[in-house]
């Protein structure tokens, strides 16, 4: 059976996938750097909310839709990776390869 | 006796050395006499984004109203200044020219800067943001897609063919036109009053929108009007004013968007 999913996830699939083509259009050297500043704000902000919280989610949504149209400037050709991202980061890549080994 | 009066002499000798406004001696010493404590309740609607899952609440201050300038935005810089430091709100001019402090206070929309404090302290004053829109923080709206709109109307002289090499004249006349619309401050308080707007943002522009396209109809200096009535000849754009006229009451520099709706409207029809 094919998964179903709400108007509000379908929101939020379409603002990561917008991001995420937003990080494809910036110059090679720096594209790793937006991938993670998105995938860190994403992931880290939808593991804080519950899925029920309509008007919060619908609230970080626009934040993001904001956020993204400024990033969407071509004129905006690199960003900055904290030191939070980069540990978050490091982390998700072990617990991924850790799946990995048990899969 | 004798050091009494010498004492009392060589006082007075120095206090008048001292340069005041008090006219005598004893005037000088008189301690001004303190107003009466006037305590009135505000109740402000917070809501911090940092946590977007707590509801949006009304907090309330009390404070004393001789201590406070007449404005209410004197009353809630008093408010960030001694009491609370995260109270967020917009300001700048104080003297409702900027259009930056526009809130809903009591039920209507004003600029916090030209709305007197009503004095009346069994009584407390409600302070919301303004109505249906999205919330930053506190008191501050979201206005992006207000100024989108307004910048969709190219709220700028359009001429192909101006003077070179002179000033673009115009009469006492076509000059009078403008009154009563150039003075628009985009407080966006008659836009977020109607019931229109706040059902059908995305597509109707709105009274504050829609007055700054008729004051560029208006002004016979631009020749792109054709172009101008064009683009608002639909359904939406303008044709959801059902004449509310809430623009025109809640103004709070007394101007009237309605009447400048009803001139475009008369003019589409008359085309």
């Amino acid at each position: 059976m094919p998964v179903t999913h709400s108007g509000l996830q379908k929101d939020v699939f379409a603002l990561y996938r917008r991001a995420l083509r937003m990080a494809r259009t910036k110059p090679p050297q720096t594209q790793s750097k937006f991938r993670l500043f998105v995938r860190y704000n994403f992931k880290t902000q939808a593991s804080a909310m519950s899925p029920r919280d309509v008007s919060a989610i619908e609230h970080l949504l626009r934040k993001g839709k904001r956020q993204v149209e400024m990033y969407e400037d071509p004129a905006v050709r690199d960003c900055w990776v904290s030191q939070a991202m980069q540990e978050w980061d490091a982390n998700d890549r072990k617990s991924r390869r850790s799946l990995g080994v048990q899969s | 006796m004798q050091s009494l009066v010498t004492r009392s002499a060589a006082s007075t000798w120095r206090s008048s050395s001292v340069r005041t406004f008090a006219s005598s001696a004893a005037r000088s010493q008189a301690v001004p006499t303190e107003k009466p404590v006037l305590q009135k309740e505000f109740k402000i609607y917070r809501w911090n984004p940092d946590e977007p899952a707590k509801k949006p609440t009304l907090q309330s201050y009390t404070i004393d109203l001789n201590q406070t300038g007449p404005m209410i935005l004197d009353a809630l810089i008093k408010i960030k200044n001694e009491i609370d430091p995260t109270l967020t709100f917009r300001r700048s001019c104080r003297e409702g020219i900027c259009g930056s402090c526009a809130m809903n206070i009591n039920g209507q929309n004003t600029l916090a800067c030209l709305c007197r404090i009503d004095r009346n302290p069994s009584k407390d004053t409600k302070i919301y943001p303004l109505p249906h829109m999205y919330i930053v923080k506190d008191l501050v709206p979201d206005l992006t897609n207000f100024y989108k709109q307004y910048k969709s109307i190219e709220p700028y002289l359009k001429n192909d063919n101006p003077p070179v090499g002179r000033e673009f004249l115009q009469s006492q006349e076509d000059r009078k036109k403008l009154d009563g619309m150039y003075e628009c401050i985009l407080c966006a308080c008659c836009s977020t009053s109607c019931p229109s707007y706040w059902w059908n943002q995305d597509e109707y522009l709105g009274p504050a929108t829609l007055m700054a396209a008729y004051r560029w109809m208006a002004d016979s200096r631009d020749s792109y009007t054709a172009q101008r009535k064009e683009k608002l000849q639909n359904e939406m754009s303008l044709y959801r004013c059902h004449t509310i006229f809430n623009c025109a009451r809640t103004c709070p520099k007394g101007l009237n968007p309605a009447k400048a709706i009803a001139h475009i409207k008369m003019e589409l029809a008359a085309d």
